[in-house]
Order: structure tokens, then C-alpha cells, then sequence
């Protein structure tokens, strides 16, 4: 990584590090009731505490008339604080600016708040039964945020939005086929639990505003603060250092517009930093509940899929009405199916907002998909590699949005994994003790968001040095290095002479976002083609300086020679001194094309597709139904690998997540009161969670096309892991995460079956007896 | 009508030598290691994560032990000898061993967790020298990354361990 002293020294700086003159510290006081009406909130002798600046409620924004009170980045539906009702345990309800935080703190505990219990929707079922108390009685009004965003709310529901699929004929899609399986499967909501919580420094100055904060997407935050504060874009200005992780939690504004408010009442600047406690309510990834009917030919080819999905979007849609159109679209799966009927559903609970998590959809999708391939696979008594290498997609086929996928390597990728986990789909568990081991597979495909656009700055100096201006976000996924190796790449100089910008959106050009696997290739083409632009004029001054034809010049290294004379080069920054050029500039830009249907689902969902497979070797002890994961082995499709060792660190970084969440990661709520929103009793995987790992990154030579790997090798773990655990201990679990209390439930429920002589007849969506096993 | 000014305790008077420096801190009984180093001496390597404990990410050596600074009342250094990656590095800027592998293996993503691991890192080389590769696995696992850079964490204090077992045999 570029800044590698930096980091291990500890002297890279994080916003939390941020210190400005005359800073006040915030603090939020939020809800206890999971919906609930506000009768009353007194904050007097809050307000009058000594050290107190600003004490603010959602009625006082309101009050002042000069602050839009609503924000999101698809529906405004969230409050700044909440207005009128809060709608879930951990919601913001008054905010507090205080000369340091031991004083914000006790000024929170002055405040007297009377809030009436509301009847609460804590589940889907309570949320879409007929007559449901409602999260929102008004239907939210959107805002004009995204290109891509296909809206169809209703009314009088707790639906925040749907989304539709129809691909083929599917009634006679089914009338076609001889197999037929319907599962329901469920993820649960987890948390991304980035190392550095969400923090904001936020300073209004000269009529303007400035805001320091951990986001992904600097343009949406500057757009929504604008709207919200009524101020011109240009006048908000968004730096954004690098972050300590990101994972999608960061993507879309949460505390930034109340630090705002605060600082604007205060008139001093304000920081806001979340507590590892407030971080477990602020943003998740959607709890999914996913229907799915499966026909399949007397061949094992794949003839039709419905399937219905029901997001939980908690309290504010957050990025959820979009976040649906993928995880729906998803469940066609990484096959060719011709008829195909999708609902997707994103639906308002009385839980924190939903929003966007790596893998954005898809990892919900494949639990879904992948698991019922081995459910299918086993009922039909066929190998799952076999299965799967039927109905995996090949160039000139088509996915569920109806596009002819090309470039596409779904095979190779799980015949890779495959061979190196050693798979044998007529293997036997291998028994020792009351252990049991075996091994199980997944494949999945995952778009990238479509139509999207960046744009890129870069400066060559007369030192030869090269800045690279851009408002990506650096947040450990080496997008700034991948930019520094591409740019200097298009400019033949060494990296430690290229510089990457962090984002000033003052200074740093349009990015869309910074997230669905796209920065390296969307970014990195709007900088080369910003460093192209540089190098034709150093080719045109370096010919003058050189008396040389522009054809005969050769780049090389940070110099320019005529060709077959390296001994009569001119350094970059000669070139420029010599022709008293100052500097140059180049621009570049990104811009992809595509959308789908609003009825139909039908188009171009991804401008190009994410490709991954995944092996697992599992150990699950039947006597406590712990699982351990022993090996994995992990395949993505890269198209070109521009840095190395930070593919093997994502893929190693999405192995982690896959594992926490294939085995132990659930928020757990007990009357929309979270239990479990704390590093103690929510675990993530440590060094000793980790398998022995194999790691593959697919190129393709031809075409060179870079494909993000970001969030790619996450959804298949999850799957890969449970067949492997359905292989080892004959059980099939439906349900994430396989704790081992669900693993013990399953073996016992099993064994009970066994002996009940009176067994109901097998049908085919029932778990099955794996294949080959005893 | 007023309340008075929040009643937070007294503020006790600290000596603490903190990266081999005499320092005077001033803290009360309820503030946090990670406070008064950040706060008061701008110690920013030393980072919460989590506020109990669980994570590492805000580790530092107290007496040469490994501890959570979130979880050490600042009071209780007063006396002690406190180390933090700001003093790992040598006066002439040279890196830590530690520091130099993690480098090398790119044992990092975002790198918020870094200090934590490079901490524990080194007082388990300083205690065990010749730790086995599962001895390291068992005392990192009390440290979190979430980007997951871990068999690469792994592999850099293995080398760490090695690069120092092969100088102390040349010398």
C-alpha cells in the first residue's frame, strides 16, 4: 500500500483525529421505545447545564424554518431527530453539543422525555399481516438521488417498495418440468462492525459548510446536506480522510445532518463519533426471507424459478428500495433459466435501518440459491458439481434480467475450487470420534451498480511527480493504490512517484460512489484516461525538447528518450522545466449505460459481471454441533489483477465476514431492543476463526477488462460452508447463522426421524439423505 | 432553577512515563487510558473499538504487558511506564522488527486495528521469542481485524520472529 509507514506507525490520520479550534462534542440521546409517540421532550435543564452549547429536538429543527427536517438517499423518510414517533430502540431523539463529552453526557441524562408505546412491527409476518400498525402512515416522499432506482410504493402498507422480474413464461416454465423444489430460507440482520465507527466533524464557515466525515460516497453526503440545509452543493464542502473500514455501512447519511444542526445552532464546530453501541443501531445489513420454487428438466437443467423475497428495511428505507432491485434480480443466480418470476419486497419494520452491506443483496440471494442447489442435487441423487456445471452460465447466455452475458468464466471458477479442495461428490463424510467431516461448493454472479460515472483530475509536476485527483474513498481496500499503479502505468513512472488525493469535495472531482466493487475499474478507467491526456503534450513538448519526431519517443521509467538512444533521455520534470510548462493536466472520465425495466426487470442490470466460487472444508462435532471451518477455498474472476496482494486481502477480508456470518453473526432483538449491539456478545471472526486458505485470481489474458473483487468472494462462503455442513452431519439447515445450538436442533431432529418408523413419505423440497452417506 | 455544573470528581494530577518521556497528565477517576493519551498527548495511534475490551485495537504496553487502554482507568498508570506505537519507532525513525514485517507481508487493510496487533505482536516476541506459529494464532486472536488481513498478520510476526531469533544469533 502506498502509505504503508504511515499506517503501521499509526500516524495515518482517521477523522476521529481531527481537532479544530473551539470544538464542542455531541452526543445523541436515543429512543428506548421501538415505536412509539413523543407527548413530551424538555430539554431545559439540559440547555442550561453549564458547558452546554446546543441542545436540539426534531420539533426545534422544524421550528427554526431554515432546515429541511427529512433526509435519505432514495425516500426522505428519516428524521434528522425524530418528529412526532420514533420508529425503533436506538433512534435519535434529541442531540446535544457540550464543551467535552463527560458534559454532553450529563446534560443527556437532564433531559425528561414522555414518549406513548405504539403496538410495534418486529418481524415480516407483523409487518405485512392485513391491519399492521404502521411504520409510516404518509407515504415518503423521494428524492431525485439515483438513476437507477425503480419505485413502486404503496400506501396504507408497511411496503417501502417492490421490485419485478419476468423473464419467460413461467407458468409454463413449471408445466415443463419434472422436478420441482420450493424452500424458504432466511439470513438474518448483521452488523458490518468497521473497526472506526461512524464519525463527523462538521464547521460552518464564510456561509459555507464543511463537513469531515467516514463516508463512502462524498457527492451524495454533499447533495443531501445541501438539500436538507438549503445551501447550494458548491457551498458544502466534504473531506473525507481515509476510513477505517467501510463495508457498505458508510455509504449513506445517518449522524452527519444532526452534527450539522448542532454546529449551525452552536456556531462552533462539532464533533460527532459513535460508540461502538450506537454503530450496532445506526446502519445492518437486511434480514431476507426468501421463497424459492425451482423447476428442473429430466436432464437437471433449470427450466424455472419464482421466487418471492422479503427484505426487512427496518424503520427508513436507508438504500433499501434500490438495494432490493439486486437482491432480487440475484436469486436468478449464476444460471440460464428461461422463465423466471421475481418479487422483491423491501418492507418498513420498527428495527434499525437497513442499508447497504458487501455483497448488497447477493449474499442473501446465493444462501438462497446455492443452498437449494444441494437440496436439489441431493433429492435427485447427482453429484452438486455436476448439477451446478449443467446450469452455470456460459458466453451467449442468457441471466434473469434477459441480457447475453458474455466474458463469462462461472465454470472454470468452480472447477477451481473444486480441484483444489479435492472434491468428490460421491465422498463420504470422514467420521473420527463424534467428528465429521466433508466438503461443500458455491458459485455466484453479482453486478455492479449500472448506469454509474466517475471522473478523474491528474497534474504532472516539474519534479516529475504525479498527482492523481479523485474522490475515491481509501478505506482499506487499496483503492488508491490500484489508482497509483494504473496511473503510473499510463505514464511509464515509477508508483512512489504518483500521488493520490484523498476527497476534497471542494477540489476533487465527481464520483458516483465508492462501493459495489467498482472503484478499480470505473475510477481507475477515468484516470487513465486523465493520464493519457497528460501524456500526449510530455510527448509533444518532450519532441521539442528533443528535436525528435513524436513517433520515435519512448516512455520509460519516469523519462522520455528517443528511440534505440535510452543514454539521451529527459526526466518528465526536465521535460516540463525545460519548456517552462508548469504542469500538466488531464481529466478523464467513466461513464456506464444500462437500467432495467420498471415492470419487467428486463435490460442491462451491470455493465459487466462479478464471477465467484467457493470450496469448504468442514469439521461439525455431532455431539455439540459446533462447526469448524478447515480449509477454503475461494475463486474470483478479477479479468486483470492490477495489485496482488490486495486481491488476496479482500478475498481473505470477504472470507472473514463469510465465516462470521456463515456461523455466528445475528443481531438479535428482543422487542425491537437489540441484545446482542456490543464487541462482547457479537462476535466477528478472530485469527482462530480463520481456515487454511486457498486463494485464486481468475485473469483473462485477451480481453484485459478489470472486475472489481471487493465484495465478490463473500456470498458464496455462506452457502459453501452449510453444504459442507449438510454433507458432514446429513442435516440441512435453511436458516443462518449455523450456530451450534441450530446444528445440534438439526442432527437431534434427525436422529429422532430416524427412529420413527412411521417417517412421513419424503417429498422432494424435504431435506434428503446426502448422497453417499451412511 | 439551574442545575450546577455537572459533579464529575476531582481531577487527580498523573505521572506517567508514556514512549520513555516523563509526562504530567491530569484525568478523573472515570476516564479511560485511551482518553488521556489521546486527548492530552495526541497519541492517535491508540484507538477505541469497541469500549470493552474485546477488539485490541487500542492495546498499549503498561509496564510491558499488553492492555486494553480502553479499560484502564487512566489513574491507574499514574507511576507507570506506558508504551504506544508513536515509541516503538527509534529516535532516528528506524521501525520496530514488528513494524518492518507488516510491511513487507502487507499485513493491513485499513490499518485502525494496526497498532493493536503491532503492540501485542511485540510483547509476545518480547516474552516468548520462540513462539510456534499456533502459540501466535492463539495470542492474536485477542486482537480484531475486520478487513480480515489475518494469515498475512500471522505471516508477518512469524518473520518478526524469525528476523529477530537470526539477529540475536549473529550477535
Amino acid at each position: 500500500m502506498l502509505d504503508a509507514r504511515e499506517r503501521v506507525t499509526g500516524r495515518v490520520p482517521f477523522t476521529i483525529d481531527l481537532v479544530l479550534p473551539g470544538m464542542l462534542h455531541a452526543k445523541l440521546l436515543r429512543s428506548t421505545s421501538a415505536h412509539g409517540r413523543i407527548v413530551r421532550i424538555d430539554t431545559r435543564r439540559a440547555a442550561a447545564l453549564p458547558g452546554v452549547r446546543a441542545v436540539l429536538t426534531g420539533s426545534d429543527i422544524v421550528a427554526r424554518g431554515d432546515i429541511q427536517p427529512r433526509f435519505g438517499p432514495v425516500l426522505r423518510d428519516q428524521p434528522i431527530l425524530a418528529l412526532g414517533k420514533v420508529r425503533y430502540v436506538g433512534e435519535p431523539l434529541a442531540a446535544v453539543a457540550a464543551v467535552d463529552e463527560d458534559t454532553a453526557l450529563a446534560a443527556l441524562d437532564l433531559i425528561e422525555v414522555e414518549v406513548e408505546d405504539l403496538p410495534a412491527v418486529l418481524d415480516l409476518d407483523a409487518a405485512l399481516a392485513e391491519g399492521a400498525p404502521l411504520v409510516h402512515e404518509e407515504p415518503p416522499h423521494p428524492g431525485p438521488t439515483f438513476a437507477d432506482v425503480i419505485l413502486h410504493t404503496g400506501s396504507g402498507t408497511n411496503l417501502c417498495n417492490q421490485f419485478r422480474l419476468r423473464k419467460g413464461d413461467v407458468e409454463r416454465g413449471f408445466a415443463d418440468a419434472v422436478h420441482v423444489f420450493e424452500d424458504v430460507f432466511t439470513s438474518p440482520a448483521v452488523q458490518h462492525v468497521p473497526m472506526e465507527t461512524h464519525a463527523c466533524v462538521a464547521e460552518w464557515r464564510e456561509g459555507g459548510l464543511t463537513v469531515h466525515a467516514t463516508t463512502q460516497i462524498p457527492y451524495l453526503l454533499r447533495s443531501q446536506l445541501a438539500e436538507v440545509f438549503r445551501l447550494p452543493a458548491s457551498r458544502v464542502r466534504v473531506i473525507v480522510p481515509t476510513l477505517g473500514g467501510g463495508y457498505g455501512a458508510k455509504c449513506y447519511p445517518c449522524i452527519e445532518p444532526a452534527a450539522v444542526a448542532l454546529a449551525r445552532v452552536a456556531g462552533r464546530p462539532v464533533r460527532l463519533v459513535l460508540t461502538r453501541e450506537e454503530e450496532f443501531v445506526t446502519v445492518t445489513k437486511h434480514a431476507v426471507r426468501i421463497r424459492m420454487r425451482t423447476g428442473l428438466r429430466a436432464d437437471g437443467t433449470i427450466c424455472a424459478r419464482q421466487v418471492t423475497a422479503h427484505f426487512d428495511t427496518g424503520a427508513y428505507a436507508d438504500i433499501g428500495p434500490r438495494l432490493i432491485k439486486n437482491g432480487g434480480y440475484g436469486t436468478g443466480g449464476p444460471t440460464d433459466i428461461p422463465n423466471v418470476w421475481i418479487d422483491s419486497y423491501a418492507v418498513y419494520t420498527n428495527h434499525p435501518p437497513a442499508g447497504a452491506f458487501r455483497g448488497y443483496g447477493i449474499s442473501q440471494a446465493a444462501w438462497a440459491y446455492e443452498t437449494q442447489m444441494d437440496i436439489m442435487a441431493d433429492a435427485l441423487g447427482v453429484d452438486p458439481y455436476q448439477l451446478r456445471m449443467r446450469n452455470l452460465l456460459s458466453d451467449g447466455g442468457t441471466f434473469a434480467t434477459g441480457e447475453r452475458l458474455e466474458d463469462c468464466h462461472f465454470q472454470e471458477l468452480l472447477t477451481r475450487v473444486a480441484d483444489r479442495i479435492g472434491w468428490d461428490g460421491a465422498a463420504a463424510p470422514v467420521r473420527s470420534g463424534s467428528r465429521a467431516r466433508a466438503k461443500g461448493l458455491a458459485c455466484i454472479i453479482k453486478g455492479t451498480v449500472t448506469p454509474s460515472t466517475s471522473t478523474a483530475a491528474a497534474r504532472l509536476d516539474d519534479d516529475g511527480s504525479l498527482a492523481v485527483v479523485t474522490s475515491a474513498v481509501e478505506m482499506g481496500q487499496g483503492a488508491h493504490t490500484a489508482l497509483a499503479i494504473l496511473a503510473a502505468e499510463a505514464l511509464a513512472m515509477p508508483v512512489d512517484r504518483v500521488r493520490v488525493s484523498h476527497v476534497d469535495t471542494d477540489v476533487t472531482p465527481y464520483d458516483q460512489q465508492t462501493s459495489s466493487s467498482r472503484t478499480t475499474q470505473a475510477m481507475g478507467h477515468a484516470v487513465t484516461e486523465a493520464v493519457v491526456e497528460i501524456r500526449e503534450q510530455l510527448l509533444d513538448r518532450a519532441a521539442d525538447a528533443l528535436e525528435a519526431a513524436r513517433d520515435d519517443l519512448v516512455l520509460a521509467d519516469g523519462s522520455v528518450h528517443v528511440r534505440g538512444v535510452p543514454s539521451k533521455g529527459l526526466g518528465y520534470g526536465q521535460v516540463l522545466r525545460s519548456s517552462r510548462t508548469g504542469s500538466l493536466l488531464g481529466s478523464g472520465r467513466f461513464q456506464s449505460a444500462g437500467g432495467l425495466d420498471p415492470e419487467t426487470g428486463q435490460g442491462i442490470g451491470a455493465v459487466h459481471w462479478h464471477q465467484a466460487a467457493g470450496a469448504a472444508e468442514v469439521e461439525v462435532d455431532l455431539e455439540t454441533g459446533k462447526v469448524d471451518v478447515l480449509r477454503y477455498e475461494a475463486a474470483v474472476y478479477t479479468g486483470r489483477t492490477v495489485n496482488p496482494a490486495q486481491v488476496d486481502l479482500q478475498a481473505e477480508g470477504n472470507v472473514a465476514f463469510g465465516v462470521g456470518q456463515a456461523l455466528f453473526e445475528e443481531l438479535i432483538y428482543d422487542g425491537g431492543q437489540l441484545q446482542n449491539g456490543n464487541l462482547g456478545d457479537y462476535l466477528i471472526a478472530s485469527m482462530a476463526d480463520m481456515p487454511e486458505l486457498g486463494l485464486t485470481a481468475l485473469e483473462d489474458p485477451a480481453r484485459r477488462e478489470i472486475h472489481g473483487i471487493g465484495e465478490t468472494g463473500l456470498p458464496p462462503v455462506m452457502p459453501a460452508i452449510a453444504n459442507a455442513v449438510a454433507r458432514a452431519a446429513g442435516i440441512r439447515i435453511r436458516d443462518l447463522p449455523l450456530t451450534p445450538e441450530r446444528v445440534l436442533a438439526a442432527i437431534r431432529a434427525r436422529a429422532a426421524d430416524e427412529r420413527d418408523d412411521a417417517a412421513p413419505a419424503p417429498v422432494p423440497s424435504a431435506p434428503a439423505e446426502p448422497v453417499g452417506q451412511t | 432553577m439551574t442545575d450546577p455544573a455537572p459533579d464529575l470528581g476531582p481531577v487527580l494530577e498523573l505521572s506517567v512515563r508514556v514512549n520513555g518521556r516523563p509526562e504530567r497528565l491530569r484525568a478523573r477517576a472515570h476516564h479511560t487510558l485511551v482518553e488521556v493519551l489521546r486527548d492530552q498527548l495526541q497519541l492517535t495511534s491508540v484507538r477505541e473499538g469497541c469500549g470493552v475490551g474485546m477488539c485490541g485495537a487500542c492495546t498499549v504496553l503498561l509496564d510491558g504487558l499488553p492492555v486494553s487502554g480502553c479499560l484502564v482507568l487512566a489513574p491507574l498508570a499514574d507511576g507507570r511506564e506506558v508504551v504506544t506505537v508513536e515509541g516503538l519507532s527509534g529516535a532516528d525513525g528506524a521501525l520496530d522488527p514488528v513494524q518492518e514485517a507488516f510491511i513487507e507481508a502487507t499485513a493491513f487493510q485499513c490499518s485502525f486495528c494496526t497498532p493493536g496487533f503491532v503492540l501485542a505482536a511485540r510483547a509476545l516476541l518480547d516474552e516468548a521469542p520462540d513462539v510456534s506459529d499456533e502459540a501466535i494464532v492463539e495470542h492474536l486472536s485477542g486482537n480484531l481485524c475486520r478487513c480480515g488481513s489475518y494469515s498475512r498478520i500471522r505471516a508477518a510476526v512469524g518473520a518478526a520472529r524469525d528476523g529477530l531469533a537470526a539477529e540475536a544469533v549473529a550477535t
